[in-house]
């Protein structure tokens, strides 16, 4: 098929059409609904044969993918923000009974107040569910993760969901050539999905879901949800070089940019990732040694390959574009718990930026990796840090006054 | 499934598609109505579960049922419904199951999930015209966290969040919600109202329903000994005396037209049936409420009088 | 400290009895906690509660898997394989059962090696109150074993009971009833020995495909294992005289119980009837009686 330029709504619809899904119920909202548009429109002129159905809500529209895929179909469905955290019970149910339900997240910061830009409190409130999640930096990447979601979800070493993320706007509504392979290839790289765990036949009667009563019992079944998302770093890298044989692009868990030599290290995730390269091109002109990792796999947490990217760092500065409120930054403290026992643990920092799809300026960046010299010549790492400008200061200061809070 | 009437309980079909052994409550008219309604599905059926009660029939390792079942959450069952109904035409489409081997999908929920927190996933499941059986056991409240009123709660019944108290006698103050008319307002192909105490009637319902694509939903009012207050060996006789009494009409919608299934010749004075339970003991002891048992008596006379079986 | 594990069926009161009998020994003193167990079933099923009395702090949560005291509210407990009342019971404990035998015969029937001490507190209910209510009776023999004092007793039947009992009648009746049976009983010194823990391996676990470890269920209909029979109190017994095979039993039972013989008789199945005895009361032949259960499961079996 050749590239196309496509958004990373259209990316992950194309994605859902190659790997041949089956079955899609769905649910609108704002950044995702050109995803289910999309399929809609291909199902109607007959391009694509699966069925689609529109819910009532998010929490129905996870119910019914659950449901479906614990019938034994190849199932997806997407959405975003405020509809996730309507489908909140849903996803840790559905995750409870091991289907490998696909689904995206497309990022949007969380009410109150509402807002549309992008941010990942919402992505990462699901985070102990059980869930696999991906993030995404780019379209093309959103489209590949669907296809390595599939074969992941389905392998029985996991067979957990995935849940894919994009930001919203930066990356839903942003066009970027993206390649797309033909289906021939993509059907020897994700052969149809047989279940042999979670169906519903006459002649083998299940009963799914069911209540665990009794703190011994329910351990045991939650632990073992642990232990394959644990698995799924093994089988991910098999499916990683899987992938790069078939389409010739390569994926790790977390990607490294101009990390082996450096010295400062930024952690990013998503799209705002590329903005984190664009300041570590700048730094390393400037005569600093500077990197970026970002995290691309966020469950399973791929500590092993976190510690071994960082061993040696002098210093590394999480950018957490989420809050937890009373806290900080989300990633900042798994990144903390994964490097604490390492002897030779770099400083590590901690930022808030991007909340709500705000921007990270380049000085912005410069006051990341001063910080980061200053406590490495200090030894003293501050609090968490909001990165926000002057110039964004005054901006709200006319607003509240117009607000009549002046 | 057949689809000839029976006319007695001995043409019930004597299949037990669920064993004993339940947690279910002694006596439990909730049961008691499952228990037919298997008969009459048959054993090539997956039930969808809501939380209730009933969630409580499948504990890991055991199931009472000879059929699959899928627990899903309160809110939701019916869109589990829908996943399960799509996902195994998509099979049989694809030719990975055969159409003989087909599941009839079944929705089970008390009325907290049917009345309340469930209604907008049934309001779409109808909407989409899901080919599916929905069985609402309607024990008129939160029966399985200790019986706190719900959407199906009647008018004066003591619930354990509507305990009459000196500064207000009356149990629960508001009137139960009509869930027959909130569904029937979406035209269905076949709504019921059903009884433990009436199993011929309930199982030629389901004959009735099977000829019908699309939702067949059920609302039986089922006996609750823990809940209402009653010896578990009357579950039967009370709810006997709740059709009696007109408190709940026997009745059936095909596609929005109702017509009643059986209608007391004479009916009874409610009073005969609340005076039975603990939960309306407030209206007779130590005083007797008489403005509140007249406004039941007199709803119920309303009612009949609409559908002009009573003048 | 003094671990008190009290043994009913749900509906029966030993909840509150423990409630009580926490309230009087912190009216009287003491470091106490008090907490009911009870699984998804709602009536009839197995239940225990627990109350700890100590005069030190009480470092301890959860279930007593080794009390000083066990009160058997229920007989039919006793012999109960999944219940098992004196499981863990210490060398020099004490049991207490609700029964009109005698001590001696409570002994040789469940084969208790350990102090029992029995009273009719159903006979002792009906016949004072009216019904028979066994909460407060039971937390009466328990204060007492317990060496609780009266006065605490009764002020924490007052406190506990006032919020479930409106009538002051009927209150009145409890704490009088109660009264005669912590007086019925003759305390005893009881000196238990701490039981010594059995070392437990602590293990991780394999991981197992989720063919395996998925929360489902790929038998069917096993659920006549868990035999409800024992939750009944009364029995229905078929007068096959009067019987007219008229199938109005099998149709309104709920549990799928009751099924017909060859020649259309019907008959129970006692492993799993809860004996709600909704058939006995149907029965227009009046043909079926209930019997009071006294005898345990495993001994209804020979029947």
């Amino acid at each position: 098929m050749g590239k196309e330029m496509l958004t990373g709504n259209g990316a992950a619809a194309w994605g859902v059409r190659m790997a041949e899904v089956d079955y899609i119920p769905a649910y609108p909202i704002t950044p995702q609904t050109e995803i289910i548009e999309t399929i809609a429109k291909w199902i109607s002129d007959g391009a694509m044969d699966a069925s689609f159905v529109t819910m009532d809500s998010e929490h129905s529209m996870v119910t019914a993918a659950g449901a479906a895929s614990a019938t034994g179909v190849r199932t997806f469905t997407a959405t975003s923000s405020q509809g996730l955290l309507y489908g909140f019970e849903m996803i840790y149910t559905v995750a409870g009974w091991r289907v490998p339900l696909v689904m995206v997240n497309v990022s949007r910061g969380l009410s109150s107040p509402i807002t549309l830009g992008p941010d990942h409190n919402d992505i990462l409130a699901i985070r102990d569910s059980g869930f696999l999640q991906i993030h995404c930096e780019t379209c093309q990447e959103v489209f590949d993760s669907i296809l390595m979601a599939y074969k992941l979800a389905e392998d029985e070493r996991v067979l957990l969901p995935v849940i894919v993320n994009m930001d919203g706007f930066y990356l839903s509504f942003t066009r970027e050539p993206v390649e797309i392979p033909d289906v021939e290839t993509v059907r020897s790289f994700l052969p149809e999905y047989q279940p042999e765990h979670a169906f519903f036949k006459p002649a083998q009667p299940m009963a799914q879901g069911v209540a665990v009563l009794g703190g011994e019992f329910y351990s045991y079944f939650k632990y073992q949800m642990h232990l394959a998302s644990k698995n799924a770093l093994e089988v991910y890298k098999e499916v990683c070089g899987d992938f790069e044989q078939k389409f010739g692009r390569k994926y790790r868990t977390i990607e490294e940019y101009m990390l082996e030599d450096a010295e400062y290290v930024l952690v990013m995730t998503n799209s705002f990732s590329t903005l984190g390269k664009a300041a570590v091109k700048r730094a390393r002109e400037n005569g600093l040694k500077a990197g970026l990792l970002r995290l691309r796999v966020l469950r399973p947490f791929p500590d092993p390959d976190i510690k071994n990217a960082l061993k040696g760092k002098r210093a590394v500065a999480v950018i957490d574009q989420n809050i937890s409120i009373g806290k900080g930054g989300i990633i900042y403290s798994e990144m903390a718990g994964c490097l604490y026992n390492e002897i030779n643990r770099p400083l590590l920092l901690s930022f808030i930026g991007g909340l709500g799809g705000k921007n990270i300026s380049p000085e912005e960046f410069e006051l990341i990796f001063d910080k980061m010299i200053k406590a490495e010549d200090t030894g003293i790492v501050e609090a968490p840090h909001l990165l926000y400008t002057e110039n964004e200061w005054k901006e709200m200061a006319g607003l509240k006054e117009i607000a009549g809070k002046g | 499934m057949d689809t000839i009437p029976i006319r007695s309980i001995r043409e019930i079909p004597p299949e037990e598609n669920m064993l004993s052994g339940t947690p279910a409550c002694a006596g439990c008219g909730g049961l008691l109505t499952l228990r037919h309604c298997l008969k009459a599905l048959g054993e090539k059926i997956v039930i969808v579960n809501a939380a209730s009660c009933f969630t409580l029939l499948s504990i890991y390792p055991f199931t009472p049922f000879k059929n699959s079942w899928l627990y899903t959450a309160m809110a939701c069952a019916p869109a589990g419904a829908q996943g399960v109904r799509d996902a195994l035409d998509i099979l049989i489409k694809k030719g990975k199951l055969d159409p003989e081997e087909d599941l009839k999908v079944v929705v089970l929920t008390g009325d907290g999930s049917a009345y309340d927190m469930g209604l907008s996933s049934t309001s779409g499941a109808i909407y989409r015209n899901l080919d599916f059986y929905y069985i609402c056991y309607d024990n008129e409240a939160y029966g399985n966290t200790g019986f706190q009123q719900s959407g199906a709660t009647p008018f004066a019944s003591r619930t354990a969040t509507s305990p009459p108290g000196g500064a207000r006698p009356t149990g629960a103050q508001l009137q139960k919600k009509d869930l027959f008319e909130i569904w029937n307002s979406h035209r269905p192909p076949y709504l019921a109202t059903i009884s433990p105490a009436y199993p011929v009637d309930l199982v030629n319902k389901f004959r009735k329903a099977e000829q019908y694509k699309g939702p067949k939903l059920f609302i039986s009012h089922s006996s609750c000994p823990p809940g209402w207050g009653f010896d578990p060996s009357h579950s039967v006789s009370l709810a006997k005396l709740a059709v009696e009494t007109g408190i709940w009409p026997l009745k059936e919608s095909v596609h929005g037209k109702v017509e009643h299934t059986f209608v007391p010749k004479k009916f009874k004075p409610v009073e005969d049936y609340l005076k039975e339970q603990e939960r309306f003991a407030h209206l007779f002891k130590p005083v007797r409420q008489e403005d509140i048992l007249k406004s039941i008596q007199e709803t119920v006379n309303e009612y009949w009088r609409k559908h002009k079986l009573l003048s | 400290m003094l671990r008190l594990r009290f043994h009913g069926r749900g509906g029966q009161g030993a909840k509150v009895a423990s409630r009580v009998l926490g309230t009087a020994a912190f009216l009287d003193g003491y470091n106490v906690q008090d907490f009911p167990l009870y699984g998804a079933e709602k009536r009839g099923a197995p239940i225990t509660a627990f109350t700890r009395i100590s005069r030190e702090n009480i470092m301890e949560r959860g279930v007593i898997s080794d009390p000083d005291i066990v009160i058997v509210i229920d007989e039919t407990l006793l012999s109960d394989p999944k219940a098992m009342p004196l499981s863990g019971l210490k060398k020099g404990g004490v049991v207490f059962v609700n029964t009109p035998q005698s001590p001696l015969e409570s002994k040789e029937r469940y084969s208790i090696t350990d102090h029992v001490i029995t009273l009719d507190l159903t006979k002792i209910g009906l016949d004072m109150i009216g019904k028979p209510v066994l909460s407060s009776l039971a937390a009466a023999v328990a204060s007492r074993i317990a060496g609780i004092g009266e006065d605490a007793l009764r002020d924490a039947l007052e406190k506990e009971l006032s919020g479930i009992i409106s009538d002051r009648g009927i209150l009145e009746k409890n704490t009088e009833a109660a009264l005669y049976c912590y007086d019925a009983v003759v305390p005893v010194q009881m000196k238990t020995t701490e039981s010594i823990r059995e070392g437990e391996n602590v293990i991780n676990i394999p991981f197992e495909t989720a063919r395996v470890s998925s929360p489902a269920i790929n038998a069917t209909g096993n659920t006549p294992l868990r035999r409800t029979g024992n939750w009944r109190v009364f029995r229905p017994v078929w007068d096959y005289d009067l019987c007219t095979r008229c199938m109005t039993c099998v149709a309104r039972c709920p549990e799928g119980c009751i099924q017909v013989n060859e020649d259309g008789y019907p008959y129970a199945d006692y492993e799993n009837c809860k004996g709600c005895l909704i058939c006995a009361r149907e029965c227009p032949a009046k043909a079926i009686n209930d019997v009071r259960e006294m005898h345990s499961q495993s001994e209804e079996g020979e029947l």
